[in-house]
């Protein structure tokens, strides 16, 4: 592999791992707090990228207008649904949890499709030539796509680390019951939480839909590489999740010459497997969650 | 009239046979495996080529159920180190992973083709094959059903619902869980391979299309409709699975204007919802065995 | 020696839940262990279990060394404990979960659920009858065909006693037999205890029932913040001052 090879594998690789990051960082708060694997994050991550779909279609706004709109609606489902759904399982077995939060996703994404159709679509984005330095190419939307999820993120991580919103958070994720005894209101926080999971997840899917395609099966193809990019990057770490899916990404770009791109998703796997049996923990969390 | 019904008993029976292996893995030990497809696609794959290979249907069938049993052998050794969660995730992208790579690699498996043209199970029945497919069929359900009852009530069974019960308690009374867990993943898994062999020389021309997640959620939907850690509960819960999948067949006569692909959506609308509503309306249907976690 | 505990450590990132713990456990001893909430006790019995393993220090049972064994082969070699939450077996009856627990590898074969030797059945026939005779000990074959799950506290820690008693235990660590149980039974189990002792099995019984577990105890042993605070003759060690302060003055 020449060096220019290997430069776009990891400038692509990294902005997919960016636009992963979202949804990863959406399950791995989830994980820390609620303790179980939300597997209909990727469907809400297509639930977010039709709904901006569908206001520019209806309204006819603007990109980014319809986005935002997209998340607000996103987060609404998302923080429904928890209200609806997962906060009356709290107390049961993981296995209903996990296995409604699959239904959820069913849900979201048939509901899709029926209106929707299985068509591909790709938002109204202008056509630009890739900048090209000496056989290193960048799109300018890539760049743009970067430079939005990593502002998400930097903005998601301003929430969990300098308001009280995200110390409660963190102090519900470390325990439940001290966060409980020292009288933190867990109610409006989760919904507030789950708020926060979809509109971030929307907004990935908007820019996963810019990177590539809306298809109704956008968001369930990103959930086992989300998954993996959390296990990674070590479950209940943010930190983790974006880093995670960043390495993951670069991995998944520099294997397609190998395996080719059809594969990703079994990397993906192979990642998660691994990390689970040998470094359970990943990069950065704690390895009494696995067990 | 008769074909018709005589089809969905068979596809019933198939998924009797699927829901029985999970049952011991879940119902009774309490692993969570969300890759049932997975063991399915390998049995179904396993036995249409051997097939077409010319071997003979017993031996393609035996060799599908063994095939799909080695194949959880890592996945049972994977289990060990995994809790419910985690363990879910994984045998979900599992079955994801062995349905890409049977997509992949079509020089074995002719890839998004499919296999078409498969030996049908007593083709030379002529008419009655149907029939036969259904009475050997019922047979092997029996079968199974009386050696997962044999199982459940001897000392190994004892032990599986033991550890799904609680098992650290176990461990703590001298007994390493890891053999029984990596036991049962693929004596179930064997199971999904041979309901896999039925399938594909019922139906003769299999896709890796037919072989997503939603497969498993059918089961699962099944399992924890008829009640989660009994023979009985696995049956009961399959034909209700099935009333349930045909009936929403039916309904795309009273929903006027729907296309096909329409109703397909909706279909997969409705056990969304299904699922979630069975988990918070019917949770003893979750632990019908008692498990704890 | 049966059992020697050496400067054991168990932590959790900084915090050291059991810090550098040293106790012995001769042969037949009853060594009682109290000591306020968050002493350390139940961790200490993980380390020595196997649940939670010692990050630092060593324990010995019996000759081996046991610090890094998994929990299921410390049962073995006669090591056994019940838990403070008792955690019986709730889809089995009462007599299975006996059976469960014995020994009984061919039995429990896979291929042994469909062929049934005479040996096995024999085998079989053998460990109900210890399984019957145990009950019988503890009172509980009134229910012995019943639900573990619908038991009462307290019947459920003999359950658990049962269970521990089918392995032919050398030691037992009873962890808080007596939470949550009716003071019948704590009579009860005592006796049971007493019983047991008399037959050569050593205990080590952590509690917070002061009242039985001094009169239970042969020797006694307070921690407090993860160290051993006092130790010594039961009725004496809970005056010793620094004890009173911990219990009485200090923070739980």
């Amino acid at each position: 592999m020449t060096w220019i090879e290997f430069a776009n594998l990891l400038i692509n690789g990294l902005i997919e791992g960016l636009v992963v990051a979202l949804p990863a960082l959406a399950m791995t708060l989830v994980m820390g707090v609620n303790r179980f694997p939300n597997a209909a994050s990727g469907d809400l991550l297509t639930t977010g990228a039709y709904a901006a779909v569908a206001v520019q279609w209806l309204l006819g706004w603007p990109l980014w207008a319809a986005a935002l709109l997209g998340a607000v609606i996103t987060a609404g489902v998302s923080a429904g649904a928890y209200r609806l759904i997962f906060r009356k399982l709290a107390g049961r077995p993981m296995v209903a949890s996990m296995l409604a939060a699959i239904g959820l996703g069913f849900l979201l994404r048939s509901l899709i499709s029926f209106f929707a159709g299985h068509d591909q679509r790709t938002f109204d984005l202008p056509l630009v030539r890739a900048w090209n330095f000496g056989g290193v190419r960048l799109l300018p939307t890539d760049l743009v796509i970067a430079a939005l999820a990593a502002a998400c993120l930097a903005g998601v991580f301003v929430l969990i680390y300098r308001t009280s919103f995200g110390r409660q958070l963190r102090a519900v994720a470390d325990s439940a019951d001290l966060a409980r005894a020292s009288g933190i209101r867990a109610g409006g926080l989760m919904i507030s939480l789950w708020l926060l999971v979809g509109a971030l997840s929307a907004v990935g899917g908007v820019l996963l839909g810019m990177k590539a395609v809306v298809t109704p099966d956008m968001g369930w193809e990103s959930l086992i590489p989300a998954f993996a990019a959390m296990v990674l990057g070590g479950i209940g770490s943010p930190v983790g999740a974006v880093l995670g899916a960043l390495l993951l990404g670069v991995v998944q770009e520099l294997a397609v010459p190998l395996l080719g791109p059809s594969y990703k998703l079994v990397l993906a796997f192979a990642v998660l497997a691994g990390v689970l049996l040998l470094r359970p923990a990943g990069l950065m969390g704690r390895v009494q969650l696995v067990r | 009239m008769t074909a018709y019904l005589l089809a969905i008993g068979i596809v019933a029976l198939i998924y009797c046979l699927l829901a029985l292996g999970l049952n011991l893995q879940f119902g009774l030990t309490g692993l969570v495996n969300f890759g049932v497809v997975a063991f399915f696609a390998v049995g179904a794959y396993t036995s249409g080529l051997l097939s077409l290979q010319g071997v003979p249907l017993p031996l393609s069938f035996a060799a599908a159920a063994v095939l799909a049993g080695l194949l959880a052998l890592p996945i049972g050794l994977l289990s060990l180190r995994l809790r419910d969660d985690y363990l879910a995730i994984v045998t979900l992208g599992f079955s994801e992973a062995v349905r890409i790579t049977i997509q992949q690699e079509s020089w074995l498996t002719q890839g998004v083709q499919g296999l078409p043209g498969l030996p049908k199970l007593f083709a030379s029945w002529g008419p009655v094959s149907d029939a036969a497919i259904f009475a050997v069929l019922l047979g092997a359900v029996a079968l199974v059903a009386w050696g997962t009852v044999r199982l459940t009530g001897s000392p190994f069974g004892r032990l599986l619902k033991a550890i799904g019960d609680d098992e650290a308690a176990l461990s703590a009374l001298g007994k390493d869980p890891a053999r029984f867990k990596v036991q049962v993943f693929m004596l179930g898994a064997a199971l999904a391979g041979l309901a896999g062999a039925f399938y594909a020389h019922f139906i003769t021309f299999i896709t890796p299309e037919q072989f997503i997640p939603l497969i498993t959620f059918y089961v699962w939907m099944g399992l924890i409709m008829g009640g989660a850690g009994s023979v009985r509960g696995a049956i009961f819960g399959s034909l209700l699975l099935m009333v349930f999948l045909e009936g929403s067949r039916f309904a795309k006569d009273w929903v006027p204007g729907v296309s096909e692909v329409g109703m397909a959506s909706l279909r997969l609308a409705a056990v969304g919802l299904a699922l979630i509503l069975i988990t918070l309306y019917r949770p003893h249907g979750l632990w019908g065995g008692g498990k704890s976690q | 020696m049966m059992l020697s505990v050496e400067t054991v450590t168990r932590q959790f990132g900084g915090f050291k839940a059991v810090d550098g713990v040293s106790l012995q456990l001769a042969e037949r001893e009853i060594l009682g262990i109290a000591g306020t909430n968050g002493a350390g006790k139940s961790t200490l019995f993980a380390a020595i279990a196997g649940q939670q393993p010692a990050d630092a220090g060593r324990i010995r049972f019996d000759g081996h060394d046991i610090t890094r064994l998994p929990p299921y082969r410390r049962a073995r070699l006669g090591l056994v404990r019940t838990f403070q939450v008792p955690r019986e077996f709730k889809s089995l009856s009462v007599h299975q979960n006996l059976l469960a627990a014995a020994a009984n590898p061919q039995g429990e074969r896979l291929l042994n659920a469909f062929v049934r030797t005479r040996s096995l059945r024999e085998h079989e026939e053998q460990l109900v009858a210890k399984a019957d005779g145990i009950l019988q000990f503890l009172n509980l074959t009134r229910v012995r065909d019943k639900l573990a799950g619908g038991l009462s506290g307290g019947q459920k820690k003999l359950v658990e006693l049962g269970r521990v008693l089918m392995l032919d235990p050398r030691c037992i660590l009873l962890d808080e037999p007596f939470a949550g149980v009716n003071p019948v039974l704590i009579d009860e189990i005592c006796e049971r205890v007493r019983e047991l002792h008399a037959r050569g099995i050593a205990f080590i019984v952590i509690e917070h029932h002061l009242q039985a577990l001094k009169a239970l105890s042969q020797r006694m042993i307070v921690m407090d913040r993860g160290s051993i605070l006092a130790e010594g003759d039961p009725h004496t060690v809970l005056d010793d001052p620094r004890v009173q302060e911990a219990y009485m003055g200090g923070v739980a």
